[in-house]
């Protein structure tokens, strides 16, 4: 009986992947290319576009995390004047603030934009990942958070990068986008500024700015692949 | 100064254009006149620049003019309380309204101001717009508001005593956001097959635009039963569509949806739909409901025929534990106490021996007189019929202070006292006149072994327990018969002894089957697969007749047996089916010293015990001294060549040691009670 099983399993796996392969293959057929073939080849470019705004929410949410957990620990002194002397090392990227603002400007400077940013807080992130862990008083948890967080900005520009290159290689967008131009720029200017900044405004500082390539990422989205989830 | 108030004093009308908050103000008294005076003088001015001293004057005046209304009316009046900001709230994260809730107003008519300050600025704003969003709020419409930018928002009560700062808060629109209810929520009844099922759809808050991908919602719906209390909530994703099943065959439900944002607040819940589902039959209901019936059913069923075969049940499921069962045993007798009646059923015919007839039970003596003979043989004549005797079984070990066993050695010391002869050991006559029983299939043989060869005299009686055959006068080591139905065991002799004792006189003794089986003695000997066994002897009344026995054994010491020597054979009959070989004496040798001395024992010593539990018999050598006859390894060697004809063909594997005494003796079997080979 023994003898008999094997050949027909086998038999019975070829059938059924021939089934599954010709399913999927008329299912690959029927979901990149609908009706509307104008749009057909825009579908890997909003998957991927779905991808990176998944990613950048993950971020932000983990940022919001870290910062609530801060909150608790260090309350922020009631002093104003120390509050309003916080000032984000961003800062200098002129980020718009507004649905219209964000809706006028050129797509290619959106994407400049959320790249300046996601460059910006690299190393910031990275330092402050060191700093949590050789404090004792913080938990692991946070030490996790805090890298995870510095692992996310690096792909998440990645991310970005790799939907910018397939907007240029559709057409969709000019080729100005750059990722090497701005951000040495931006590294030196910058550079000390971050270092100066508590952990607490830091934090504060990357919530919001996460929140905003998060945004920008949608918005963009919605502009150039409106029929996908818009 | 002084002399500005207490003019102010006489001035009964007041008159101001100049600041309106005063003209509302409600005064209240001040105990200490110079306070008051103080409180007017702090109320701030809205511009002093260019104002004329006369216009200053005309100010503290009316001031003083009130705090003298005050004074006349008797109320009390106190700078606003502090206002708090209640929330800020963002419809659409472009636009955003602030609530506050004035603290008390101190009995004056109090102002209230809001003023805010954006990020990194230092430059202070006050609220555009009052009152789009109604009484105490502050809206910001899209012109002003920034998104991702902290707005440091303060709140402050004026009134004609005083002003009062609310704390300040700081917000920052993107985390404001409350949404308004989806709108356009639409309920339809559709079929699956047979089932109905509710479809829910609805629309995204006109504000919110999310079409843009400005703001990204997340909706959750509720429904319930017109008659319920609890809802039951579907978080519905970023979809705005909804289906609900198993519903209740023509109910009426409510439905709700609200939506919220990423990072925001939930927004209310919009407002109800009802819809009512049509009449349908519930297939799976039913079918539950029959399979409940169902198995009811069965489960009465069930219930019924155990009951009615209660009884068969039990005696299957636990049945009854037999209690002990003595044939012939009332129970009755016993409870009542009659325990002698109870008991008298069990005695059966032979036990308990009522006729001590012990002479019966013995094993009938030979005391042969043997020259140089180590040892003696005796030859049991005589069958026990005592069927109800029972031995136990025992496994090799016959050292084991067994009755036979010590009866034995009650031999020696017997033996050793009365070394008066010198017995021949070499002969071995003895004739066994066994005989089994067919049905035996495992009875011992005790290969009487005299360890003393000076030991030997008349006393010395060895038996040669072949069977158990009862020798009035002897000492009762017990031969056992085979019986038909036990197995048997022999017992065990360490020493023999023999004693060549008068014969002839024994001979009467010997029991009504020697005479007739002397000519024909058989040895049958059987060897069970397993290890021979030591016939124990259990009864005592055997004990007893030993000891009886042995004294009498001593009469007969004085008898001179001749040495014989005799080499007889044994020959092999048949071996029958239990494995046991019959053996049949071959007279030798012609002459009979012993006219009476029938019984020659002729043994055949087995020379090992094969693999297959065969047998090789060799002609016995010479015997050992302090042999102990039960343990195989001293039986003497001998050439296997001058093995009469009974050696067994079957190769040995393990031959027995050699003795220190080789005489040829004769062939004589010897019944030992050997273990299989363990050494």
């Amino acid at each position: 009986m023994m003898a008999h099983i094997r050949p027909v399993s086998a038999v019975w796996v070829g059938i059924i992947c021939l089934v599954f392969s010709s399913r999927l293959s008329t299912m690959k057929a029927a979901s990149i290319c609908p009706n509307d073939q104008t749009g057909c080849h825009l579908l890997p470019l909003a998957n991927l576009f779905d991808r990176v705004i998944q990613h950048s929410a993950r971020m932000h949410g983990i940022s919001d995390d870290l910062h609530s957990e801060f909150e608790l620990y260090f309350l922020p002194s009631k002093n104003q004047i120390g509050r309003v002397s916080r000032n984000c090392h961003t800062s200098t990227i002129l980020t718009p603030n507004g649905k219209e603002n964000a809706q006028r400007i050129a797509r290619e400077e959106l994407a400049e934009i959320i790249l300046k940013l996601l460059v910006a807080w690299r190393d910031p992130l990275w330092h402050f990942h060191q700093s949590m862990s050789q404090h004792d008083e913080f938990t692991n948890f946070s030490s996790n958070k805090s890298l995870e967080m510095s692992d996310m900005v690096h792909e998440l520009r990645k991310g970005v990068l790799k939907v910018v290159e397939k907007m240029q290689m559709l057409g969709i967008i000019s080729n100005s986008v750059g990722d090497t131009g701005s951000p040495e720029a931006l590294l030196t200017s910058d550079s000390a500024e971050w270092r100066f900044m508590k952990d607490y405004d830091l934090l504060y500082c990357f919530r919001r700015d996460s929140n905003k390539i998060q945004n920008y990422l949608k918005i963009l989205k919605c502009r150039i692949v409106p029929k996908h989830g818009c | 100064m002084n002399e500005k108030i207490s003019r102010m004093h006489f001035f009964f009308v007041v008159k101001h254009h100049r600041s309106k908050d005063l003209s509302r103000a409600q005064i209240s008294n001040f105990p200490h006149p110079h306070l008051s005076l103080f409180v007017f003088f702090s109320v701030p001015q809205p511009s002093l620049c260019g104002a004329t001293m006369r216009k200053a004057e005309g100010g503290i005046l009316l001031r003083l003019l009130l705090l003298f209304m005050l004074h006349a009316t008797g109320t009390s009046y106190s700078p606003p309380g502090k206002p708090t900001l209640t929330r800020c709230r963002s419809p659409e994260k472009e636009t955003f309204t602030c609530w506050w809730e004035p603290g008390s107003d101190g009995g004056l008519p109090t102002k209230y101001a809001l003023y805010y300050r954006k990020e990194n600025s230092d430059k202070v704003f006050e609220c555009p717009d009052y009152r789009t969003a109604g009484e105490n709020s502050c809206f910001f419409n899209k012109n002003d508001t920034s998104v991702w930018v902290n707005y440091n928002i303060t709140v402050v009560a004026t009134n004609a005593l005083g002003r009062t700062f609310s704390d300040p808060v700081d917000i920052d629109v993107v985390y404001i956001v409350k949404p308004n209810p989806p709108e356009n929520l639409a309920l339809t009844v559709l079929w699956d097959q047979t089932w109905p099922y509710l479809h829910v759809s609805w629309e995204s808050p006109q504000k919110a635009d999310t079409r843009s991908g400005w703001i990204t919602l997340i909706y959750e719906l509720r429904i319930k039963l017109e008659d319920e209390d609890e809802w039951e909530e579907h978080p519905a994703g970023q979809q705005k569509t909804f289906n609900i099943f198993s519903l209740c065959s023509g109910g009426k439900y409510l439905v709700q949806v609200r939506c919220k944002p990423d990072h925001g607040f939930w927004s209310e819940w919009s407002s109800s739909q009802y819809v009512k589902v049509p009449e349908y039959f519930n297939r799976e209901k039913s079918m539950w409901v029959l399979a409940v019936i169902f198995s009811a059913f069965a489960l009465f069923i069930i219930t019924w025929l155990i009951h009615m075969n209660c009884h068969n049940l039990k005696q299957c499921i636990l049945p009854s534990v037999p209690g002990p069962k003595i044939k012939g045993f009332d129970e009755q007798l016993l409870k009542d106490g009659k325990s002698m009646d109870a008991f008298s059923s069990l005695v059966g015919a032979n036990f308990p021996p009522t006729t001590t007839n012990y002479e019966d039970l013995l094993v009938e003596y030979l005391e042969v007189f043997v020259p140089e003979e180590r040892e003696l043989m005796l030859e049991e004549t005589k069958e026990l019929h005592n069927d109800s005797l029972k031995f136990e079984n025992s496994t090799s070990d016959c050292d084991s202070g067994r009755g036979s066993c010590d009866s034995h050695t009650l031999l020696i010391d017997k033996s050793e006292e009365e070394k008066g002869q010198q017995p021949d050991q070499q002969s071995s006559e003895i004739k066994m006149d066994g005989k089994g029983q067919d049905e035996e299939d495992k009875y011992l043989t005790c290969s009487p072994e005299n360890v003393d060869s000076h030991q030997l005299s008349s006393e010395k009686v060895k038996t040669w327990p072949s069977s158990f055959s009862p020798l009035p006068e002897y000492s009762p080591i017990p031969l056992q018969q085979p019986n038909s139905h036990e197995t048997s065991k022999q017992p065990c002799l360490s020493d023999s002894l023999f004693a060549a004792g008068p014969l002839p006189s024994h001979f009467p003794h010997l029991g009504h089957n020697t005479k007739d089986e002397i000519g024909s003695s058989y040895w049958q000997f059987g060897i069970s697969n397993k290890q021979l066994h030591l016939l124990h002897q259990q009864m005592e009344a055997h004990q007893q007749l030993q000891a009886h026995k042995n004294a009498s054994v001593s009469n007969i010491g004085h008898l001179q047996l001749p040495s014989v020597r005799f080499t007889e054979y044994v020959e092999v009959q048949r071996v029958s089916d239990q494995n046991m070989v019959i053996l049949h004496p071959v007279p030798s040798h012609p002459e009979t010293s012993y006219p009476d001395w029938h019984q020659t024992e002729e043994y055949s010593k087995v020379k090992c015990v094969d693999n297959d539990n065969g047998l090789l018999l060799l002609q016995r050598e010479g015997v050992e001294e302090g042999m102990d006859m039960c343990s195989y390894e001293e039986l003497p060697e001998s050439d296997p060549s001058k093995t009469t004809n009974t050696t067994f063909t079957s190769p040995c594997s393990q031959p027995a040691p050699s003795v220190q005494d080789e005489r040829v003796v004769g062939g004589y079997v010897e019944t030992s009670v050997f273990t299989l080979p363990t050494y």
